[in-house]
């Protein structure tokens, strides 16, 4: 691409040449030789304005021998009859050389002042990651610190129902907290471009079956119902990427919506793409509230209480961009929520017939 | 049980995890050899001829993989890696360097006895002849290649009986992408995915009762295939195969 940038930067400075040769021909009649290599001055200083020095200077080179050739006395010839025009061409060269420059370092500039906003936007991840962080953690840690205390200082004084709640509880907690560290470090991953997708064919249906095992416990709560055309084509997806968006959506949905409700896993063939939905019955979003779902962790995450709500949504979108699908919620009629992303179809590669089994 | 009493090598450099492995295996009557590094795990592995290893892929000094790799170089003892949720891919590698399962850490010890029990049967039946398998409803007869679903006969195509059959070596255990294609469609179709996804929901709509929700045919997303199946005793299947 890079190489196809620089190509089209020299065309350019042809095409800006060859204007300026017509717009010369068209007033050499009326207008005295200085003013026609005015001309090719302002063609030279629009090329270095748009593009980078190689093409700046291949205008004034060119432009130099065009005028050279075409206008200067004597004309058909490359000589020159009067040593003024030699400094015409080195003032052409210059100005070239010094616009590019300029523009360069303008340039550089706007870069330095994005980088400094990504900079400043990283801080600001940074720091909301830390609240959510301690925040989620801080609970499931003293529910550990306590109930491993109560064992190792009280142990053979507690029932064994107790002893093993206690230690179930610990078990809990420390895969709670476990899932969300995940969390954290695979937003993290995504936010700074450390994660390569590793594509692959993949079918929608084995996802969703390897996410509802996955979460059965967690989905165990709710009614899952799952509905896939069975002509579902393949996807060429990172799998286990793709797995946890749709992770995250399940668990957001048995998070926020009443025990014994329906979610729906759907998928659909459309015209360049597959949309998966999850939709739940919650009902009790605001318009609004839709995008700040997804927004990179919203302040649902430290305020409510919930376990990661806003990381699990920001992941789900951020590993669908990846994709070069989408990820959206909205309303759906009747009440309840649909939580959608799309994959991009490619045609998957044909599978060669078996031979008649014998 | 023949698996009690068998010998369990634990390579591990972490003493809290090796503690926690000790106590569970313990208490199930297993016999746990700890090394606490990758060298002295290739090494015990050799001096002690464990029934089977557990080997964290994080280790500091060599490579969890390495120690797999010197293992398989002279035994075919099943090996169980402890995987990082970090590292995913690692695991592939691992099991593609002749590891036979996997569990990810954090794991509860449940679910890693579960794997144990299901590795050390697979060498208790590789002594025993190709097996019966009962799929819910269904009921396979891996060496006759011939499938019934209650009393009807199920037709399998030779990819479908070959891509079972592997599933079936390996009962219990998970069989990645690469292992399966190229024992199904040879090594030159290493990367043709697709034709797994695709025989393996033919699979699934033969035999499984929600082909959707599989209970037999399982997707080890990003690693492959398990295949979970009751081993059905020879007469018994003969019976139900020859008398539908």
């Amino acid at each position: 691409m890079r190489a196809n940038r620089h190509w089209r930067g020299y065309a350019w400075a042809a095409a800006a040449v060859l204007v300026c040769t017509l717009a010369g021909t068209a007033m050499q009649p009326r207008f005295d030789v200085v003013n026609i290599a005015m001309v090719y001055v302002l063609g030279v200083v629009i090329v270095a304005l748009r593009f980078p020095r190689g093409p700046a200077i291949a205008a004034a080179v060119l432009g130099v021998a065009t005028f050279d050739f075409l206008f200067v006395p004597p004309r058909g010839t490359f000589t020159v009859d009067d040593v003024q025009y030699l400094l015409t061409f080195a003032i052409m060269l210059a100005v070239a050389l010094v616009i590019s420059r300029l523009v360069e370092n303008v340039r550089r500039q706007a870069a330095a002042q994005a980088s400094l906003a990504v900079e400043a936007e990283t801080e600001r991840i940074r720091s909301t990651l830390l609240a959510s962080i301690s925040h989620d953690l801080r609970t499931p840690l003293a529910v550990m610190a306590g109930a491993s205390s109560s064992l190792a200082e009280a142990g053979e004084r507690l029932s064994a129902s107790e002893r093993r709640a206690l230690a179930q509880s610990v078990f809990d907690k420390a895969r709670e907290m476990s899932e969300h560290v995940a969390k954290v470090l695979q937003m993290t991953r995504l936010e700074t471009g450390a994660i390569s997708l590793q594509r692959d064919w993949v079918s929608l249906s084995e996802i969703v079956e390897s996410v509802l095992a996955r979460l059965a416990e967690r989905m165990a709560t709710h009614r899952v119902i799952v509905e896939l055309p069975h002509d579902l084509p393949l996807v060429r997806v990172d799998a286990m990427l793709i797995e946890q968006a749709l992770g995250n959506l399940l668990e957001n949905c048995a998070r926020h919506t009443p025990p014994d409700t329906v979610v729906r896993v759907r998928a659909a063939q459309r015209a360049g793409d597959v949309l998966v939905t999850v939709q739940d019955y919650s009902g009790g979003l605001r318009d609004a509230d839709f995008e700040r779902l997804f927004a990179k962790f919203h302040h649902g995450a430290v305020e409510a209480g919930g376990t990661g709500v806003g990381l699990g949504l920001a992941i789900c979108r951020a590993i669908v961009r990846l994709h070069g699908g989408n990820a959206w919620a909205e309303r759906v009629p009747g009440g309840g929520t649909a939580f959608r992303f799309t994959l991009p179809l490619e045609t998957a590669p044909a599978v060669p017939a078996e031979a008649p089994a014998d | 049980m023949p698996d009690s009493r068998a010998t369990i090598l634990v390579v591990e450099d972490e003493p809290e995890i090796r503690r926690f492995l000790r106590a569970a295996f313990g208490a199930e009557g297993y016999r746990v050899v700890e090394s606490a590094s990758g060298r002295r795990g290739a090494i015990d592995a050799g001096s002690h001829k464990p029934d089977l290893a557990i080997i964290d892929l994080a280790l500091p000094d060599i490579d969890g993989i390495e120690v797999i790799r010197q293992i398989r170089a002279w035994s075919p003892m099943p090996i169980i890696v402890l995987s990082a949720r970090i590292a995913e891919r690692a695991k592939i590698e691992a099991l593609d360097a002749g590891a036979d399962d996997y569990v990810t850490k954090p794991f509860g010890v449940g679910e890693l006895l579960a794997r144990v029990r299901a590795a050390l049967r697979h060498v208790a039946r590789a002594n025993s002849g190709a097996p019966h398998l009962r799929l819910g409803d269904a009921l396979v007869d891996l060496q006759a290649r011939r499938a019934m679903r209650g009393d009807v006969d199920v037709h399998l195509t030779r990819i479908e009986f070959r891509l079972l059959a592997t599933l079936a070596r390996h009962l219990g255990m998970v069989v990645t992408h690469r292992q399966l294609l190229t024992e199904v469609w040879g090594p030159t179709h290493v990367n043709d995915t697709h034709y797994l996804r695709i025989y393996m929901k033919q699979l699934r709509d033969k035999l499984e009762a929600d082909p959707v929700r599989p209970q037999h045919l399982i997707t080890e997303t990003g690693v492959g295939y398990r295949l979970l199946a009751d081993e059905v005793r020879a007469d018994d299947a003969q019976r139900a195969l020859s008398n539908p």
